[in-house]
C-alpha cells in the first residue's frame, strides 16, 4: 500500500490518537482471543506442564472439544444454564409491569385530584396504624408497617421519582454483597424467608388437610387446563400469523417445536395421570388445529423465514409458562399426601431441587427495576398519545389497548431486552454459584461459566477450559446471529 | 375539568363528581400497589441493616428488631482479626476510580480518532473493535491472566487496572455521543488555526461531557462490583477490593452474620451515594447505550 505523504501524515495523527486505546486493545483484548482460540487445541493443563514438570503442550486438534461433548457433565451444566434462563420472560414481564405502572399519571392529572389521593393515603396509614396498635402486634411488624407508611407517603409526595429509586434499588445494587445477603436470608434454620414461611405453611397444611382430596386434585386439573389453554393461545396466533401472511413455515415449525415442548416432555416427568391426560388431549387438538389452518389455502404468502424471531420469541415464553404451570400443577398433585405429614418450607440452597429455583427468585427480585424497567419506561414514553386516543374512541378496554397498541409499540424494545437477556444468561451464574453455592448441591448450580472457572483456574486444565468457552462463545453467537438476522425487522420500524 | 363554572347543570356537576371519585380511587389503589412492590423490593435490605445492628446472640432470632441497637458493630468491622475491611474498602474505591479515569482518557481519545480524523483503513478498525465488543469476557480470562503471569502484574493493582482500563464499548459509546457533534464546529475552529489536539481538547470534549460522565458511571460502577478478574488476579490478602473481601466474612470468621451484614451495608453506601447524586445522567444513559449500542 503507497501513500502520499499527505496520507501518511494523517495515519500519524489518527494513530497518535487511538495509540494509547489500540495498544491497550492488542495486548489485553485482539491477543488473548487468538490465543485462548489457539489454547483450545492444545492440551495445555497446569497439571501436567509447570515448573517441576516440564513436559510439552501440544496441539491435540478436536480431542478437547470431543472429551467435552462426551462428558455428562458437561449437559448437566448446561442445562443447569438454561434453566436458570427460564426466569427471563417472567423478569421481562415483571419489568414491564413495573413500567406501565410508573409510567401512568400518579398524580391522577390535576391538583385536587392528588388532594383527594394524599387524603385517602393518610387515612389508610392512619387507620393501618390504629389498627396495628390495637391488636397490639410485635415491635418489628409495627416497624414494617411504618415503612410501609412510609413508603406509600412518600410515593404519593415524591410521584415517580421516588419509586424508580426504590424499584431500581435492588438491580443497582446487586453484586456479591446482595449474594451474601440473600444466602443469608435464604438460611433454612434462621433466616428470615423460613422463619416466615413456617406459619404460612402450618396453616396452609391445616387447611389443606380439612379440605376434600379430590377439590386439591381439581386445583392440578385446573393447572392442566391454563396449560392447555396456552397451547390453544399459541396455536391461534401461529395460525393468524399464518394467515396474514406474517409469519412462514420455518417459523411454524420451530415454534410448534417449542409450544409443544412440555406437552411432550410432560408425560416422562410423571406427572399425575390424569393431568397429563389433559395436556395430551390438547396437544392432539391443538396439532389438528394447526394442521387444518394452516393446510387452508391463505390470503397472503411470504417467504419460508419469515417472522422466526417474533414467532420464537412468543413461543419460547408460552413454552416457559407452560412449564411453570405443569411444575404447579405437580406440587398440587401431591398436596394433600405432603400436607399430611406437616408442611415445611424448603432449605432452599442447600436442597437439590431447590437451589435453582433459589437463585431465580433472587434474580427476579433484582430484575424487576433493572435496566430492563428504565428503557421500557424510555419506550412508553414514545408511544405516540393519539394511538391511544384512537384506542378510546374505539372503545378499547385497557386491556385491548394494552394488546393492540402498547404490546406491539414496544416490541423492538422487548426484542432487545430478550436478546440481550438471552445472551448474558448464557453467560452467566458465575458469582452466584462461587459465592453462594460453590456450585453445588450437587452441581445443581454449576453455569457454563462457572465451569469454565473450576476448570482454568482451579484445577488448571487450560486447554480444555477454554474449549469450554468457546463452545459457550459460539452458542453466544448464534444469538448474535439470530438478533442480526432478524433484529433489524424491529428496529427499523 | 372546569373548577367553578356556573352555567353547569347539576347532571353535569353530578358527572364531574363521580369523574373525580373515580380518579382518587383510581390513584389510590395504584400507589397502594406501587408501595407494596416497594416495600416488597426493599425489605432485604430493612433486614440488612436491622440485622447489621444485632449483638451476635440474637442474629438467628425471630424478631428482626435488635434488643440494643449495637451501633458499635460498625466500628468492630474496621477491626476484627483477619479482615482489613479499611483497606479492602480503600482499595475498591481506588482501583475503581483509577479504571474510570484511565477508561474515560483512553476511549474519548480513540474515538476522537474514528469520529473526527480522516485516516486509511479507519473503519476497518472500527469494525475490528465492534466485532470484539460481543465477545464473551470469559473467552479472555484464561488468556489474559497468562498475560498478567509475563507482565509480572499478578497480584499487583496494576493487574486490576491496566487491562480493565481498554474498553471497545467505551470507544463505540463516546464515537457515537461525539458523531452527533456537528462537524462545523470542527472547520471553524481549523479556520482559527487551532491543532488537531485543540480541537479536541477545547471543543469536542467539553461538547461531550454527558458522554464522558455516563461512560464513567457505568466504568466505575461495574469495576466497584467486579468479581470474577480480582478473584483470579489477587493472592495477597491487603490487596483484597471488597466483593473478594466480603467472601471472607462468611467463611474463616466464625459467621458472624451481624458484621457481616454491617459490612455489607457500608459496602452497598457509595452505589447508593452514586445513585442518589447522578440519578438523571445515569438513567439517561442507560436508555442512550441500548438505543445506539
Amino acid at each position: 500500500m503507497s501513500l502520499t505523504a499527505r496520507e501518511r501524515k494523517k495515519l500519524a495523527v489518527g494513530l497518535a490518537f487511538i495509540g494509547p486505546n489500540i495498544a491497550g486493545f492488542l495486548i489485553f483484548i485482539l491477543f488473548p482471543l487468538v490465543f485462548s482460540l489457539a489454547m483450545a487445541f492444545t492440551n495445555w493443563d497446569l497439571r501436567l506442564h509447570n515448573i517441576f514438570k516440564g513436559n510439552d503442550v501440544r496441539f491435540v486438534g478436536l480431542e478437547n472439544f470431543v472429551r467435552l461433548f462426551r462428558e455428562p457433565d458437561f449437559f448437566q451444566y448446561l442445562g443447569n444454564t438454561l434453566f436458570l434462563m427460564m426466569a427471563i420472560p417472567f423478569s421481562v414481564a415483571g419489568s414491564l409491569f413495573a413500567a406501565i405502572l410508573l409510567s401512568q399519571d400518579l398524580r391522577g392529572g390535576d391538583r385536587r385530584v392528588w388532594g383527594g389521593v394524599l387524603a385517602c393515603a393518610g387515612l389508610v396509614v392512619g387507620t393501618g396504624a390504629l389498627v396495628m396498635v390495637g391488636a397490639k402486634v410485635t415491635a418489628m411488624l409495627l416497624l414494617v408497617g411504618g415503612v410501609a407508611g412510609i413508603v406509600l407517603i412518600g410515593g404519593v409526595v415524591g410521584g415517580r421519582t421516588v419509586h424508580r429509586t426504590l424499584f431500581y434499588f435492588p438491580h443497582f445494587t446487586a453484586g456479591v454483597a446482595t449474594f451474601l445477603l440473600w444466602k443469608k436470608l435464604y438460611s433454612p434454620h434462621t433466616g428470615p424467608v423460613n422463619h416466615a414461611l413456617r406459619p404460612i405453611l402450618t396453616q396452609f397444611a391445616g387447611l389443606v388437610t380439612r379440605l376434600p382430596v379430590g377439590s386439591v386434585r381439581a386445583l392440578a386439573l385446573f393447572c392442566a387446563a391454563l396449560s392447555a389453554a396456552v397451547v390453544l393461545f399459541g396455536v391461534r396466533q401461529l395460525r393468524r400469523g399464518w394467515r396474514d401472511g406474517e409469519i412462514g413455515g420455518l417459523s411454524i415449525a420451530l415454534g410448534s417445536v417449542l409450544l409443544f415442548a412440555p406437552v411432550v416432555a410432560w408425560p416422562c416427568c410423571g406427572g399425575s395421570a390424569g393431568a397429563g391426560w389433559v395436556v395430551v388431549a390438547t396437544a392432539v387438538v391443538a396439532g389438528g388445529m394447526l394442521w387444518v389452518g394452516i393446510a387452508k389455502p391463505r390470503d397472503f404468502t411470504c417467504t419460508l423465514d419469515r417472522g422466526l424471531g417474533h414467532g420464537l420469541i412468543v413461543c419460547g415464553a408460552l413454552m416457559v409458562v407452560q412449564f411453570a404451570l405443569l411444575g404447579l400443577g405437580n406440587v398440587f398433585t401431591d398436596l394433600p399426601a405432603m400436607s399430611a405429614d406437616g408442611l415445611n418450607p424448603p432449605e432452599w440452597l442447600t436442597q437439590y431441587s431447590w437451589a435453582k429455583p433459589s437463585i431465580m427468585i433472587m434474580g427476579f427480585w433484582a430484575a424487576i427495576g433493572s435496566n430492563n424497567m428504565l428503557l421500557y419506561l424510555a419506550g412508553l414514553s414514545n408511544i405516540p398519545v393519539e394511538l391511544y386516543e384512537a384506542a378510546d374512541i374505539d372503545g378499547a378496554s385497557r386491556v385491548q389497548r394494552f394488546w393492540n397498541v402498547t404490546w406491539p409499540q414496544l416490541a423492538p424494545v422487548t426484542f432487545f431486552i430478550l436478546v440481550m437477556a438471552v445472551i448474558h444468561g448464557l453467560q452467566g451464574g458465575f458469582e452466584m454459584a462461587r459465592t453462594m453455592t460453590r456450585g453445588g448441591p450437587a452441581g445443581s448450580t454449576t453455569t457454563l461459566s462457572y465451569y469454565v472457572y473450576t476448570q482454568g483456574f482451579e484445577t488448571g486444565r487450560l486447554g480444555y477450559a477454554s474449549a469450554v468457552a468457546w463452545t459457550l462463545f459460539a452458542l453466544v453467537f448464534l444469538v448474535t446471529l439470530f438478533n442480526w438476522k432478524f433484529g433489524n425487522r424491529y428496529t427499523n420500524d | 375539568m372546569t373548577d367553578h363554572d356556573d352555567t353547569l347543570t347539576l347532571e353535569e356537576r353530578a358527572s364531574n363528581r363521580a369523574v373525580y371519585t373515580r380518579r382518587v380511587a383510581w390513584t389510590t389503589a395504584l400507589h397502594l400497589l406501587l408501595a407494596g412492590i416497594a416495600l416488597t423490593l426493599v425489605l432485604p435490605f430493612i433486614w440488612m441493616v436491622l440485622t447489621s445492628l444485632k449483638e451476635l446472640e440474637e442474629v438467628g432470632l425471630e424478631s428482626w428488631l435488635p434488643r440494643v441497637f449495637q451501633w458499635s458493630n460498625y466500628r468492630e468491622v474496621f477491626h476484627v482479626e483477619g479482615i482489613l475491611f479499611g483497606r479492602w474498602y480503600w482499595n475498591s474505591v481506588f482501583v475503581a476510580a483509577s479504571v474510570t479515569f484511565l477508561q474515560v482518557l483512553t476511549s474519548s481519545l480513540a474515538a476522537f480518532s474514528f469520529s473526527r480524523l480522516d485516516w486509511p483503513g479507519r473503519d476497518r478498525v472500527f469494525l475490528l473493535y465492534l466485532a470484539t465488543m460481543m465477545l464473551p469476557g470469559l473467552v479472555m480470562m484464561i488468556p489474559n491472566y497468562q498475560v498478567m503471569i509475563k507482565l509480572g502484574l499478578v497480584d499487583s493493582y496494576l493487574g486490576l487496572i491496566i487491562p480493565a482500563s481498554f474498553s471497545a464499548f467505551g470507544t463505540f459509546l463516546l464515537r457515537q455521543f461525539m458523531m452527533s457533534i456537528p462537524r462545523s464546529l470542527d472547520e471553524a475552529a481549523e479556520i482559527d488555526g487551532a491543532s488537531k489536539w485543540q480541537l479536541f481538547w477545547d471543543v469536542i470534549l467539553p461538547l461531550a461531557r454527558p458522554g464522558l460522565i455516563t461512560l464513567g458511571i457505568f466504568t466505575f460502577i461495574g469495576n466497584y462490583h467486579s468479581f470474577f478478574w480480582p478473584l483470579v488476579v489477587l493472592k495477597s490478602t491487603h490487596r483484597y477490593t471488597l466483593p473478594i473481601g466480603l467472601l471472607f466474612f462468611d467463611s474463616s470468621q466464625g459467621q458472624q452474620t451481624n458484621l457481616m451484614m454491617a459490612a455489607i451495608t457500608m459496602s452497598v453506601i457509595p452505589m447508593i451515594l452514586i445513585f442518589v447524586l447522578l440519578q438523571k445522567q445515569l438513567v439517561k444513559g442507560i436508555q442512550l447505550g441500548a438505543v445506539k449500542g
